[in-house]
């Protein structure tokens, strides 16, 4: 749930709570002080009619108007007279309906009699303004409280804005690109200091990815250099004609292993290269003429090991990539599926459905399939390869967004690319 | 052949200085941008062999430099740097080859050799060595004037052989050349070993002398005797 969602509702729960009891507690405020005023006029009234009675010394009393009676009668008629104030009703036949009274009942002693009188008064009036007074505050009330809601929302929402335009910025964020991280400016302090954070941030990280790329560029640079010479000077000393077998076999395997660390350098500085996304240039290339010539230079591996190799191309395919590493990419595929492959097996590559599968022919798998394409990983029965050609095939995968996927099935290993939206 | 090798690691140049004067060129060696731009000013070489990256300067304006004063030498950079992009730049600079380091030193010859051929004879020429005859551009070879069929593997090696006469080259070495970068060193040796058991074969059918020899646990040599 977003955050003004969040607080609207508990803004509009809580504010409706207090506007129902608020409402309740006014309307029994305002009909309390109605009655208070309407209870001090029939105190009036009553001395009023206490001071007419004694003056006039007979039972008439002036006439009541239309919201008044007063009604004068022997105390001993009633048993238990009310007094004070309180509430009733009466049927007016001309409304034809029950009107609310006010009354107030009394007892006068008058020429030695006790009389009994009530002075009701019609709630009718006030009870209608009441109504209306009481209509008009709520939905003034309502409409402040919707008025403020829709401020608060539409002040949050800009203020928000610059917000979602942040992690929506964040979430596209490309350390290869070279375009500024520029965010929008934000009149809330709190925006403008998590922008300022994270300008900060994105800079610090993007100058250490540069230093860290030349780095390693650096390192495998510099250690090129070396390698170079020492495989030079074994080279020559390898053309000396008076080295003993002994000797003349130390050099050799020295010259072999220099051999092999340049070649696991050159393939790691490759990894990191593709990692750090530093093939960007692209172009439309036919994976199958890639493959054809990847087969042909691979002839003498796939007639040693008097490998099947069968090609079936149901799909013309085009992707849109880089050239060196889609060749890079198909190279090492079909190197596994040879060099993993059985004396007389079968390998087969189909194109078909946006997919590409190299299949060969091996016994399964022992270990998981799962760390198959991590790198160094190493199938025991060829410990010469460095184990680092399904990892490249992974990485290039990735980068695409390519779906690179491992199955056994009918004595066949399966790796198939799903280029899905990559085509 | 008159060569200059412009590389500032002096135990390289020296390396290449070494292999390349033992096979009969005259290299001269320089380790500044500076020096190689004097030494190309005054005199003429067949070949420069050119690093990128010079203390004071890049190897690739030595190239323009060259290209710029109209002298016809061939140009082999010799480089660490391993990227396309990289390769690119210098051959369209005008380089005829762009060798990554570390290489083989009987690669490097065999591109100069080859370079030298194409300069001198526009391709057109022909390789005589004793018995044997080598037509480059088509690819033929002839023993005592009777053409051997070779598969294109087998006349890389042979040619690589030829250009590095009398001198030991290793497995690995013969491998990158064949093969690349992308076949594993140790998958190859068996097919090395095929591949050139069927040159030999051809070669001795046709009558021609047994030149390749075995130096056991390290390669092959292609070996003239002085008496030859």
């Amino acid at each position: 749930m977003k955050l003004l969602t969040k607080t609207s509702l508990n803004y509009l729960s809580v504010t409706l709570f207090v506007f129902m009891f608020g409402t309740i507690a006014f309307y029994y405020l305002l009909r309390n002080q109605v009655n208070q005023n309407i209870n001090i006029e029939l105190e009036k009234r009553k001395s009023s009619i206490i001071n007419q009675l004694l003056s006039a010394h007979s039972s008439v009393v002036t006439p009541p108007n239309q919201n008044e009676k007063v009604v004068i009668s022997l105390l001993n008629e009633m048993n238990a007279p009310k007094l004070n104030f309180y509430d009733t009703v009466f049927y007016e036949p001309s409304q034809r309906k029950y009107v609310p009274f006010r009354q107030l009942g009394f007892v006068a002693d008058f020429n030695h009699t006790q009389y009994y009188i009530q002075i009701y008064k019609s709630l009718e009036e006030t009870d209608n303004l009441i109504v209306r007074i009481f209509l008009i505050m709520t939905i003034l009330v309502f409409l402040i409280i919707i008025a403020l809601l829709i401020t608060v929302r539409h002040t949050s929402l800009k203020a928000w804005n610059v917000f979602y335009d942040t992690i929506d910025k964040i979430n596209k964020y490309d350390i290869n690109s070279h375009d500024a991280f520029a965010l929008k400016q934000s009149e809330v302090k709190e925006f403008e200091e998590l922008n300022t954070v994270l300008s900060a941030m994105t800079d610090r990280i993007k100058h250490d990815y540069s230093n860290m790329k030349e780095y390693t560029e650096n390192a495998s640079h510099e250690l090129q250099t070396p390698l170079a010479i020492i495989n030079m000077k074994l080279e020559l000393l390898l053309q000396s004609r008076n080295l003993d077998d002994k000797q003349l076999k130390a050099l050799v395997e020295a010259y072999e292993a220099t051999n092999r660390l340049s070649k696991l350098n050159k393939t790691l500085l490759l990894l990191a290269k593709i990692e750090n996304r530093q093939f960007p240039e692209s172009g439309i290339i036919n994976p199958v003429s890639i493959i054809q010539s990847q087969l042909d230079s691979f002839e003498d591996m796939i007639d040693a090991k008097h490998i099947k190799a069968s090609v079936v191309f149901e799909e013309e395919i085009s992707l849109n990539m880089n050239p060196y590493l889609a060749e890079i990419l198909f190279a090492n595929l079909i190197k596994n599926g040879i060099r993993h492959n059985i004396q007389g097996g079968e390998l087969v590559i189909k194109t078909g459905n946006k997919t590409i599968t190299v299949s060969n022919s091996g016994n399964e798998l022992k270990a998981d399939t799962v760390s198959i394409f991590e790198r160094f990983h190493k199938n025991s029965a060829s410990p010469e390869s460095l184990g680092l050609g399904l990892a490249i095939v992974k990485k290039i995968c990735d980068i695409y967004k390519f779906n690179v996927n491992y199955f056994y099935e009918n004595n066949l290993h399966h790796f198939s690319i799903d280029f899905g939206k990559g085509i | 052949m008159k060569l200059l090798i412009i590389e500032d690691e002096k135990s390289l140049n020296d390396a290449i200085v070494e292999y390349l004067s033992e096979d009969g060129h005259v290299c001269e060696a320089v380790y500044t941008y500076t020096d190689a731009i004097e030494k190309i000013e005054m005199y003429n070489y067949d070949s420069i062999v050119v690093d990128i990256n010079l203390p004071d300067g890049s190897g690739l304006d030595i190239i323009k430099r060259v290209k710029k004063s109209g002298k016809s030498m061939g140009i082999v950079i010799i480089s660490a740097r391993n990227s396309l992009e990289n390769k690119i730049e210098g051959l369209e600079t005008g380089a005829d080859n762009y060798l990554t380091k570390p290489f083989h030193l009987a690669e490097l010859n065999a591109h100069l050799k080859s370079i030298l051929r194409r300069i001198s004879f526009n391709g057109s020429e022909q390789i005589v060595f004793n018995e044997l005859k080598l037509l480059p551009g088509e690819h033929s070879v002839f023993v005592h004037d009777t053409e051997v069929n070779l598969t294109r593997k087998e006349y890389e090696l042979l040619v690589f052989f030829i250009s590095n006469k009398n001198k030991v080259i290793t497995k690995s070495g013969l491998a990158e050349h064949l093969w690349g970068d992308y076949m594993d060193m140790a998958d190859s040796y068996d097919f090395i070993y095929t591949h050139i058991k069927n040159l030999r074969n051809k070669l001795l059918k046709e009558g021609c002398a047994d030149y390749i020899k075995t130096v056991y646990g390290v390669g092959y040599k292609f070996e003239i005797s002085e008496s030859n």
